[in-house]
């Protein structure tokens, strides 16, 4: 269920911010490109009466010609929730990072990072999560070629203080 | 059961009488060593929750002596590599297993840990934990019953009391 409010801010803040609306699984899906997506999310963050200021999720996606970062938005004072979408060149995959606006977008940002190379500006600390930092390459992306299984059988050398 | 056998019996039930045991220094050691398996208390996944629940009432572990889940390798003579063992973790089972006292033995516990499971052709995971750690039995099961690992650990018994028999199991004879 979307509301009429929401909607209204919504298609505002799409004119704004060039991007596309559309309507997926039950909500609002604002697709926008990368050098938007801040200015997307803080003003989704300061809506007046339909505030989406809780950072739910955050993910990359690979679609091949293209990388997409997904923040799905709710709030907990009230039923409203957003999908902001954006587009990121697969090339050079580098987007303003959204931890100024949640610090919890830290560790969901280094996941991004971690499994699909996406360079978050301004994030604090941007380094692997879950592969270890001699890992090589980034396994969610369509194109990761994994390693065979003798490969992956061979104990990899441990650093000191890990 | 031969004829051998059955008067090798009859003369130890004869010497039991007079309170005089005969056996092998290694062969007693080995059955004290099989009825007290101090298993290290080291999970990796869903596995370990079996693990766990093996040890409670209702399926007993402490009947063989084998509840002695010890919190450092150091005082522990069995490793069960209870889970998936990912890439990232597997120097460190390893540091586990090394730092424990010998003899020592390992059982595989659940499909994750004998041939990578369903995650075998993960990019993240070891496809069996036979290529870091050397593994004397191996438990199927997604996870396997607390049961199964109960049989585990009783075909390991075995297989310690036999080392003979095991040896020439392992090379086809």
């Amino acid at each position: 269920m979307v509301s009429d409010s929401l909607r209204a801010r919504v298609g505002e803040l799409a004119v704004r911010v060039n991007g596309e609306v559309e309507e997926s699984l039950g909500e609002l899906e604002l697709t926008v490109n990368d050098r938007y997506a801040v200015e997307a999310l803080t003003s989704a963050k300061n809506f007046a009466d339909v505030p989406c200021d809780f950072l739910h999720d955050l993910c990359g996606m690979d679609l091949e010609d293209h990388l997409e970062v997904v923040y799905q938005l709710s709030s907990l004072r009230g039923p409203q929730r957003l999908r902001i979408i954006a587009r990121v060149e697969r090339d050079n995959p580098v987007i303003d990072s959204a931890t100024p606006l949640w610090k919890g977008a830290d560790f969901l940002e280094r996941e991004a990072f971690d499994m699909f190379g996406i360079q978050f500006r301004g994030h604090p600390n941007l380094k692997r999560i879950y592969m270890w930092d001699d890992f090589e390459g980034h396994p969610m992306r369509k194109d990761y070629v994994v390693e065979s299984h003798e490969q992956r059988a061979v104990m990899r050398v441990r650093k000191e203080g890990e | 059961m031969d004829v051998k056998k059955e008067k090798e019996l009859r003369d130890a039930e004869a010497m039991a009488e007079k309170n005089i045991l005969l056996t092998g220094i290694e062969k007693f050691l080995n059955w004290g060593r099989v009825h007290s398996f101090w298993p290290a208390s080291f999970g990796l996944a869903c596995c370990a929750i079996e693990m766990a629940s093996s040890g409670n009432p209702r399926y007993d572990l402490s009947r063989f002596g084998y509840e002695v889940f010890q919190a450092s390798p150091r005082q522990a003579d069995l490793m069960i590599v209870a889970g998936t063992l990912t890439r990232k973790m597997a120097p460190v089972a390893r540091r586990i297993y090394d730092q424990m006292p010998e003899p020592k033995w390992a059982i595989a516990m659940g499909n994750c840990a004998c041939s990578g499971g369903p995650f075998a052709d993960s990019y993240a995971v070891v496809p069996g934990a036979d290529s870091i750690i050397p593994i004397d039995v191996y438990i199927p099961g997604c996870p396997p019953r607390p049961e199964s690992l109960i049989f585990g650990m009783l075909q390991l018994k075995q297989k310690i009391q036999n080392p003979t028999k095991a040896r020439l199991i392992k090379y086809g004879k």
